[in-house]
């Protein structure tokens, strides 16, 4: 059974991280915190769901639509955060919980307060090895997961590009004397943020129900690994996601479902009293 | 580049910062005449009134400069105490509601434990999240609070009687109105005193410069969470009155965002910094929602919340009574918000 819970839990965590990643490169790199994050993920869902349903479009072929759908919207956000005054993060927050309350009312108006989950029928079919069980669905998400965060990876690591973006969340004056335009890499953030979310919203509601206030939930766990990784690292993410999920999964199996949401706010909470620089990051 | 602040806007005399409250009051004193035959009418100004004590309830930790975005967390264990300990034991919702508040606070000081050291955005966030555990206990919890099903038929307000005259509180909508707005007149004295108080002063003296507050003698900490425990107590006890207003209770209406985000909305909105502006924000923006917003748009209509946060984090982070009021109570350092 605790192979099949550590499995589950590393699928599930893979997928938190590529749901956080958008956040933590946005917070990284502009220093705002998007509370909106959990309410974009779920629109990019409900595009998927609605091209999907309408048109009989399959999966694959979503993306590009729910990419573009959170790419205006991340945009606007970010022409808004420009315009922010002093303390950014605190108004940051005030101005995105804004945001997101807006688009619960958008995505309730559009597309109703019912519950929709994208069925993909091969998703429920599996693998058997011995006693584990894997459905496509875990291993599609999985692997999507991976290679998404294998890529941002190699953004990050290996370009001119993802240099300057490093740069800028190590020391964004430092970076900007060495004629950075951090203004620039800031818009950049949101862009990649904004297409990670895209990228994640569908396969969101292969997995999740998709309701207009289903964003919460998405978005705390997206601050929950963030601040566990401190800023500005992909291989601490990874850790965080899977740590969430495989607490997850082991609250799932020992108390039941219902107590599922309760683990990624504790571990929020206990992270924030005890460490708010993120776990492996030095005291200044 | 950002504009140059220019003093364009000045604030409006003293006698009109006064009349226009007074004004206000009377107005509302005398709503159940004008409104007699309108159930409608007189239902969305109570709730108004109870939001409006819920922003003022929000403020007396808001002027500390503290964003709280998990106040659901005192409203529905308010709710929820003095429905369970009056539905179950049959004790006066008199005696329960009070405990309710008591209760809240009691969680107020748990959520301190761990969020008090935190300031500006992460207080935020942990607030955010600490919400999460009383509502999944609740939700969890069938045998004391029937979990998610809810508690249906809660019993109203008793009828108070004054000698021969007899005042219906939940029988009668026009009881529940003036019940409220005693009890928002109750809480906006209380915080009027309180904010003029050394406590008051403290508060607004550590959000302007917390270490020059703290280095003329100001314990910070303590100011803080007992800032934070009053304003749970009095959110505590319009979630236990707003239980026994509509008699019915779930745990994923009171401890939802919904009642996380007005409290903020309307405070920031009507002026963090002053002791009117939160409630007045709520009696023009939860009127004009529903008298507007509500008939045109069934479905979504509280965009208008997400609408006038965003209007006002940008062009008018003091908030509207705050502007208006302008050097009486805006933050001597920035003249923006914290």
């Amino acid at each position: 059974m605790w192979t099949t819970v550590l499995v589950s839990g590393i699928t599930l965590g893979s997928f938190y991280t590529l749901v956080a990643l958008g956040f933590a490169l946005i917070f990284g790199v502009t220093h705002t915190f998007n509370l909106a994050h959990g309410e974009l993920l779920v629109l990019a869902g409900y595009v998927a769901y609605w091209l999907w349903k309408t048109y009989g479009i399959s999966l694959l072929f979503t993306f590009p639509a729910a990419i573009l759908a959170t790419l205006v919207v991340c945009l606007i956000l970010q022409r808004l955060f420009s315009r922010l005054r002093e303390p950014m993060e605190m108004n940051s927050i005030v101005l995105s919980f804004g945001l997101a309350i807006l688009l619960q009312n958008g995505m309730l108006f559009f597309f109703s307060g019912d519950y929709r989950l994208i069925r993909v029928p091969t998703f429920n079919q599996g693998l058997h090895f011995n006693t584990l069980y894997l459905s496509y669905g875990q291993l599609t998400l999985l692997a999507l997961s991976l290679l998404v965060i294998g890529l941002l990876y190699l953004l990050m690591r290996h370009t001119f590009l993802g240099k300057a973006l490093r740069a800028t969340i190590q020391d964004r004056e430092a970076a900007a004397l060495a004629g950075i335009n951090v203004g620039g890499m800031g818009v950049l953030a949101f862009a990649i943020g904004a297409i990670l979310i895209g990228l994640a919203g569908p396969l969101y509601g292969c997995v999740h129900y998709l309701y207009p206030t289903a964003g919460l939930q998405a978005t705390l766990l997206a601050i929950t690994i963030t601040i566990f990784a401190g800023v500005g690292r992909i291989r601490t993410l990874i850790l965080g996601g899977w740590i969430l999920g495989f607490a997850e999964s082991c609250a799932v199996v020992l108390l039941g479902t219902s107590w599922r949401e309760l683990v990624g706010a504790v571990m929020l909470i206990t992270l924030l009293a005890l460490r708010p620089q993120g776990i492996f990051e030095r005291e200044q | 580049m950002r504009k140059k602040e220019t003093t364009s806007q000045k604030a409006i005399p003293q006698q009109v910062a006064w009349a226009a409250p007074v004004l206000g009051l009377v107005l509302l004193l005398l709503l159940p005449v004008f409104a007699r035959y309108n159930d409608y009418v007189l239902q969305v100004f109570t709730h108004a009134l109870l939001l409006a004590t819920l922003a003022l309830a929000w403020n007396i930790l808001g002027v500390s400069g503290s964003i709280s975005l998990g106040h659901a967390a005192f409203f529905g264990a308010g709710a929820y105490t003095s429905a369970l300990l009056s539905l179950d034991l049959g004790v006066s919702p008199w005696a329960t509601i009070p405990l309710g508040g008591v209760l809240a606070a009691g969680i107020a000081a748990i959520m301190g434990l761990f969020c008090l050291r935190l300031r500006g955005a992460y207080f935020a966030l942990a607030t955010l999240a600490f919400v999460e555990i009383p509502k999944v206990i609740t939700d969890n919890w069938d045998g004391l609070t029937r979990g998610s099903l809810g508690l249906v038929g809660l019993p109203g307000l008793p009828s108070l009687r004054l000698g021969s005259y007899h005042f219906d509180m939940s029988g009668s909508l026009v009881g529940s109105y003036y019940f409220v707005l005693g009890y928002g007149l109750v809480l906006l004295v209380l915080v009027t005193i309180l904010f003029r108080s050394n406590l008051g002063l403290a508060l607004q003296a550590l959000r302007e410069e917390e270490v020059a507050a703290e280095a003329i003698g100001i314990q910070v900490q303590k100011y803080r969470l007992l800032s934070l425990l009053l304003s749970a107590f009095f959110t505590g006890i319009t979630g236990a009155c707003y239980g026994h207003l509509i008699r019915y209770l779930e745990p994923g209406l009171v401890y939802g965002l919904h009642f996380s985000a007005i409290p903020m909305i309307f405070a920031i909105c009507g002026g963090r910094f002053t002791i009117l502006g939160p409630a007045l924000a709520a009696l023009v923006l939860y009127p004009v929602d529903q008298f507007i917003f509500h008939p045109l748009l069934p479905a979504g209509h509280e965009f208008l919340y997400g609408a006038v946060i965003i209007l006002a984090i940008l062009f008018m982070p003091s908030g509207v009574w705050g502007q208006l009021r302008k050097g009486h109570f805006v933050s001597i350092k920035t003249g923006s918000i914290e």
